[in-house]
């Protein structure tokens, strides 16, 4: 039987070029995201089209998401949010088609995103406001002897974000995949058991089947998710306490 | 597997910062064994305030 994590090898496809079958899936997801939202934008209609609607809905629901976490000002960031939200979502949901290689299940290619999140709040907090952006460390209220223990938790606290975010994303992706694999694996060795055995074969293609519609939902959540913490973080750099 | 990522979050981050402090000033193995255990009451506030138990950080707030 095939081991549950050889599906998350990485293999050269280009060995020159250093491109594998990771970057293969990036490129394929870029192009998707591309040629999907040129497609459904080729018509622009007053009443729009099946594709026009799809583009529509995704814009507007990132759109209110990022409105309602930074305000009007963070507008700005949108073409970021929506691109990191395009592009984990159709990495995720790549990687539900069977064969297909899930990018996002590995931690350095989420980690990477995760920086580039954090990479910008930090820039463009201190950009906008300079070294007042280091007073969200200190919280107000806190007794003098405490402050300095305080600060330093804070600031650690601050650079798990990056991690706890692409931790949240991998794992999640990663397990998922894992555990198909394994109820995929049961279904083959207990029918190949045969007499009881094989009649009990269908009961893990049974749950095989609901973590499927279960994994569609994770893939979806973790894009909403990291999305969701992105507008959280970037409101601290447009709106450090005050 | 929410609450787990922003618990393990925080105590990377502080095994991290202390090998880096170590590291940079010479000052091994104290920085990692301080920093280890400041990250880990890091990664307990990560995970209270993820539970809503304790009070937002304030870069969360709302203006």
């Amino acid at each position: 039987m095939a081991s549950p994590i050889e599906q998350f090898q990485i293999k050269p496809i280009i060995p020159v070029l250093n491109f594998t079958n990771s970057s293969l899936f990036m490129v394929v997801a870029a192009g998707a995201i591309v040629g999907g939202m040129l497609l459904a934008t080729r018509r622009r209609a007053l009443v729009p089209g099946r594709g026009q609607v799809v583009a529509e809905m995704l814009h507007d629901f990132v759109a209110s998401m990022l409105r309602d976490a930074t305000g009007k000002e963070g507008m700005k960031f949108f073409p970021l949010v929506f691109t990191l939200f395009l592009f984990v979502l159709t990495m995720n949901m790549l990687g539900m088609i069977p064969g297909f290689f899930t990018v996002t299940s590995h931690v350095i290619i989420t980690f990477a995103l995760a920086m580039l999140v954090i990479g910008t709040v930090v820039v463009y907090g201190f950009m906008r406001h300079g070294t007042h952006f280091l007073g969200l460390f200190t919280p107000s209220g806190v007794p003098g002897w405490l402050l300095p223990f305080i600060t330093v938790i804070e600031v650690i606290s601050f650079l798990s974000r990056p991690i706890s975010l692409s931790l949240r994303l991998f794992a999640n992706m990663l397990a998922g995949h894992i555990a198909l694999k394994v109820f995929g694996g049961f279904v083959v060795s207990l029918g190949a058991a045969g007499g009881l055995f094989a009649v009990l074969a269908p009961l893990p293609l049974l749950m095989a089947v609901a973590l499927t519609a279960l994994e569609f939902l994770v893939a979806f959540l973790q894009a909403y998710v990291f999305t969701v913490l992105t507008c959280i973080y970037l409101n601290d750099a447009l709106h450090p306490g005050h | 597997m929410r609450l787990s990522a922003e618990f393990i979050a925080g105590v990377m981050a502080g095994g991290v910062l202390g090998y880096l402090v170590d590291g940079l000033a010479g000052t091994k193995p104290w920085g990692l064994i301080v920093c280890l255990i400041l990250g880990f009451c890091a990664g307990m506030l990560n995970l209270m305030r993820a539970a809503g138990l304790a009070k937002p950080a304030r870069y969360d707030e709302k203006p």
